[in-house]
């Protein structure tokens, strides 16, 4: 290339899409990564509350753990779609486009349910979770909690990447901060890892 | 020999003299090349890419002879390395020195080996899949600084070889390469 006036190459709208879909990957990918702390720190703040004797704090623990389970499964499912996207056509982004927004608002509807009282179903599998890994720590074994079966549709839903980090320290701090005789369930029980 | 972790240290740096900055001339120059040598091996072995001058720096002391560069000294030492074009000052304070262990055509080169390589050309990556992706793992460009990886590129943008480029505000800054 001996060319003194050297072009530089020119950008498609391929190329965008394509710099868009890895941005999101990285992104997610990174997401993944927090809410795994979280989640550890989560499980353990229900063995520690637990020790302590508390269990309607534990419970809030595990509750708290589960939902970031759930988040962490959508991310997963997200994430592998995003890398078979190998040839991308213009019609398939705008459709993973839309999804996104569908995930926002889904995950809007998380939020909002997370702060509303669990149907009993949820409630029973969280207290076999629970009872589980209370016997497990009578044993003094590092307790492996179960996973559930996968019974939701696995839709494309795509949660909203967040701009803030979840903290582990803020669910400590929230759960210290919630009085023992009088748990609400109306309050938040998840803080805000993903602002809409 | 002294250690500092894997690193081997050079016999001069357990010698108290060589910790005072010289004054005569000739012995000077003699510790600053030495030092200079020092520094730059040490950077490229543990991937260093800047030397705050104020901070902890583990070649600023020894701790068994009971030794510290001076601030004078270390600002000497750097501003050498400055000098030959291997490092840069990143404020006006001479604070902060940026080491370049590779000058930054040594990086555009690599850069562009890494693209042939892969088989990249004509691809698109984003800046950080350059520094912290799969791909760069294993490569001298794996944890790459960022100050030094965008000049690298820019360098690389100026003679047409790729195109840096942003789609959306919250889009990764992207590449196109055409090596």
């Amino acid at each position: 290339m001996g060319n003194l006036l050297a072009k530089k190459p020119k950008i498609t709208e391929v190329d965008r899409a394509i710099l868009s879909l890895k941005t999101q990957r990285r992104k997610l990918g990174q997401y993944q990564q927090q809410l795994e702390a979280v989640i550890e720190a989560e499980k353990q703040a229900a063995k520690d509350l637990i020790r302590e004797n508390r269990k309607d704090r534990a419970l809030l623990a595990l509750k708290k753990k589960k939902a970031q389970e759930d988040l962490l499964k959508q991310v997963d499912t997200w994430l592998i779609n995003v890398e078979q996207q190998s040839e991308i056509n213009i019609d398939d982004f705008q459709k993973l486009m839309d999804d996104t927004e569908e995930a926002k608002a889904y995950q809007d509807e998380i939020n909002a349910i997370l702060g509303e009282k669990l149907s009993a179903e949820d409630e029973e599998e969280i207290l076999a979770e629970f009872e589980d890994l209370e016997t497990q720590m009578a044993v003094q074994d590092m307790p492996e909690v179960p996973t559930r079966a996968e019974s939701e549709e696995q839709k494309l839903n795509l949660p909203d990447v967040p701009t803030k980090k979840p903290v582990a320290a803020d669910a400590a701090r929230d759960d210290a901060e919630i009085a023992s005789e009088d748990i609400s369930t109306k309050r938040r029980v998840m803080e805000e890892p993903l602002p809409a | 020999m002294q250690k500092l972790g894997d690193f081997k240290l050079p016999h001069f740096f357990n010698y108290p003299p060589y910790f005072t900055l010289q004054p005569v001339k000739e012995t000077r120059e003699k510790q600053i090349q030495l030092w200079k040598e020092l520094i730059l091996d040490y950077c490229r072995t543990q991937k260093i890419f800047v030397i705050k001058l104020e901070e902890e720096f583990p070649l600023f002391s020894n701790s068994v002879i009971e030794r510290t560069l001076s601030h004078e000294a270390r600002e000497a030492f750097l501003s050498a390395l400055v000098a030959e074009g291997r490092s840069e000052w990143l404020d006006k304070g001479r604070r902060s020195c940026l080491i370049l262990w590779h000058r930054i055509q040594d990086w555009a080169d690599i850069i562009v080996n890494f693209v042939k390589d892969n088989g990249f050309e004509d691809s698109v990556m984003t800046v950080e899949e350059i520094r912290s992706g799969i791909e760069s793992r294993g490569t001298e460009l794996h944890g790459i600084d960022r100050t030094i990886l965008m000049r690298a590129l820019k360098l690389l943008e100026q003679k047409g070889k790729l195109a840096i480029f942003k789609g959306t505000s919250t889009d990764d800054e992207g590449i196109k390469f055409s090596v």
